[in-house]
């Protein structure tokens, strides 16, 4: 952090640029857009070799020093090596235990409920919490992004955060407690945008170490003095910490086989510079800002199945997509992620920040229930009878990806004070578990 | 299209900027109008460029390399000209930057460098930026607009604050600012009180256009 090579920010984005196609080259990955999953071992070793190239010609650059992060390969390989390969997050009867997959692997992942930052204001909060925590195949839920938080538009690094953070801890904890599970894992502090709400947030009463504490990666392959404070507290204090990182399509990355080699480089070095013990990618488009394009639905499934056939690392996938609650295509976008990400050996499905996450109470829990749902029904599924199946739920909603039909809110789709879903959005759900299953894929549920 | 066209879009698109002014110096020597290049070459290039990133046939570093060869080679041509007024001007002068609070910077890195290859003169604060940073340079830089970008409900904010800031000041009649990023919509630029909203990249350069023009006349 202190001690690497002094570099201009503006040269380290091209050092990745023109690092990430050499390596295309020397790999020989190409993005093939007849297939909509990669099936091929060998073409997923052959990024995780790519990705490792990566991870050790560039390392990782902070932003705070200027400076590149440089570790040796055979570094590398020993963080890999002792990385947790299962850990257990919540409490009590509540409590789940997070395995390594491999692809095509038999055992069903780790479910994830939550609306991953969606903008909800504090009123409705708590119940949207809710109808995640009931829903019985979701393991550990995620929270949301305060709207307002004390009848004000908060801001974050700024005491806002503060309040942001402890507000987090009084109305998931209740809407946990109200669902009958007290001591489910819950992924925070999703409202520490930085270190102040971090610290704050898991301090005295607050959330404890086994909930899953966030940090992460800044595009590409940055970090800054921020987010490192954020992992030198989780780790001081013994929380789980779990990571994320995003390449653009379409970025310094460049196409869908430089998003992958890059995805695969973050998960590396989020184990390396991050010490984290879960491992989360959402490419994101550069212009619909979804995960579910095409493109990156067959870069996730390569950067997956790359980590993990070659490493033990705890992967999570999370599915971001363009709709919102009450289109089928919201659905349709789920059963292509979820299933992509189950096949590729992914070891916690997350999901679903419906409507990519930007608008105002378009999450429920319903569409995080399906998202589960198509994990456990796509368990042990070869990636050959998948990417037949995943071509055709994208037939049903990429034509729709530009119009970004975020449907309706919570208050819509929901009875937010039973937290129960609509009839209505029951009917939606209902008639797209009988089109998947038409499909190929036998539902468990 | 004549070969020139052809030579230039290739050292565009290869980042060769020692040629592009080259062949550039070379055309004129020969005799053509250097205002000829402009418009028949090097803005219908760069429109084929943008439309080429739009459709993701190339990527964020093509577009970085084609407005560097862009640049030098505007640069060329107003070495020749006589006359200030000319098309090779810049289209018009932006600071822009992410927020405070926000550390995202690649969509804004993308807005950034879609106008400059069309031409408009941009000044990058990076991200993380305080609102009265945006004021100082917006002054200093003698900028006609302020393009402020957050990918975060809790930085969104700040964008007011600029605006706030700018009212306060005595300044908001002297700068057009606009806003956009993931949860930025065309209320919330409404609701703060900004000039305008893009939903992407694309977007952005039209807003930009619009404005300019607005502002050019009168």
């Amino acid at each position: 952090m202190d001690n690497g090579p002094v570099m201009e920010e503006k040269d380290f984005d091209k050092l990745i640029s023109k690092t990430v196609r050499g390596l295309l080259k020397k790999y020989d990955l190409k993005y093939d857009r007849e297939t909509a999953i990669v099936t091929d071992d060998d073409l997923a070793d052959r990024f995780f070799e790519a990705g490792l190239e990566l991870a050790a010609t560039t390392g990782v650059y902070c932003t705070d020093t200027h400076t590149q992060m440089l570790f040796s390969k055979d570094e590398i390989l020993q963080a890999l090596r002792w990385a947790p390969d299962q850990v257990t997050v919540g409490s009590g009867l509540d409590q789940c235990t997070i395995v390594t997959r491999r692809p095509e692997e038999n055992v069903v992942p780790k479910i994830v409920g939550g609306g991953f930052g969606a903008p909800i204001p504090e009123e409705w909060f708590s119940a949207v919490m809710e109808s995640y925590a009931r829903e019985p195949v979701i393991d550990s839920i995620v929270g949301c992004n305060f709207f307002t938080t004390h009848g004000r538009t908060p801001k974050t690094r700024s005491p806002w955060e503060v309040l942001l953070a402890w507000r987090e801890v009084e109305l998931i904890k209740s809407a946990a407690q109200r669902a009958g599970r007290p001591g489910i894992g819950v992924g925070v502090v999703e409202n520490a945008v930085s270190e102040i709400g971090e610290l704050s947030g898991s301090s005295y009463g607050g959330f404890p170490q086994c909930d899953w504490h966030h940090t992460c990666f800044v595009s590409e392959l940055k970090t800054n003095y921020g987010l490192l404070i954020k992992v030198a507290h989780l780790v001081k204090t013994g929380c789980i910490i779990h990571s994320f990182y995003n390449p653009i399509l379409g970025g310094y990355a460049g196409g869908a086989e430089g998003v992958a080699v890059c995805a695969v480089a973050g998960i590396i070095m989020e184990c390396v510079v991050n010490m984290a013990t879960t491992f989360s990618i959402c490419p994101t488009h550069p212009f619909y800002n979804c995960d579910t394009a095409p493109e990156l639905i067959w870069a996730v499934s390569a950067a997956q199945q790359a980590v993990n056939r070659n490493t033990h690392l705890l992967t999570t996938v999370m599915t971001s997509p363009v709709s919102g609650p009450m289109t089928e295509t919201l659905l349709y976008e789920c059963a292509a992620m979820a299933t992509t990400a189950t096949v590729s050996g992914t070891a916690r499905i997350d999901g679903v920040r419906s409507a990519v996450g930007v608008e105002i109470l378009h999450v429920t829990g319903l569409e995080a229930r399906f998202n589960g749902e198509i994990a456990h029904a796509a368990t042990g599924l070869s990636r050959k009878d998948a990417n037949e199946m995943i071509k055709e739920f994208e037939k049903r909603y990429v034509p729709v990806l530009d119009k970004k039909p975020i449907g309706k809110s919570f208050l819509e789709a929901y009875d937010p004070i039973k937290v129960q879903p609509t009839q209505e959005w029951l009917d939606i759900y209902g008639k797209v578990k009988t089109e998947v299953e038409r499909i190929g894929l036998k539902m468990k549920y | 299209m004549d070969q020139f066209y052809e030579e230039l879009l290739d050292c565009m698109m290869d980042g060769d900027d020692e040629t592009a002014v080259n062949i550039t110096r070379a055309q004129i020597g020969g005799g053509r109008d250097p205002m000829d290049i402009v418009q028949s070459c090097l803005i219908p290039i760069l429109d084929d460029i943008g439309d080429k990133f739009s459709r993701l046939e190339i990527f964020l570093p093509d577009l970085i390399m084609a407005a560097d060869v862009a640049k030098a080679v505007k640069d060329e041509i107003r070495t020749h000209l006589l006359s200030g007024a000319d098309g090779a001007e810049s289209e018009g002068k932006v600071v822009i930057g992410t927020v405070q609070g926000d550390v995202h910077d690649i969509g804004k890195n993308i807005v950034a460098t879609l106008l400059e290859v069309n031409g408009f003169e941009v000044i990058d604060l990076g991200n993380d930026v305080a609102p009265y940073s945006f004021i100082e340079t917006a002054k200093r830089e003698n900028v006609d607009i302020i393009a402020l970008s957050s990918l975060l409900t809790t930085s969104m904010p700040y964008m007011a604050d600029v605006l706030k800031n700018l009212n306060g000041l005595g300044l908001r009649d002297k700068y057009r600012v606009i806003v956009g990023g993931g949860p930025v919509s065309a209320e919330w630029a409404k609701a703060i009180g900004a000039d305008g909203y893009s939903n992407d990249a694309n977007e952005a350069v039209e807003l930009c256009r619009r404005i300019m023009a607005e502002r050019k006349a009168g």
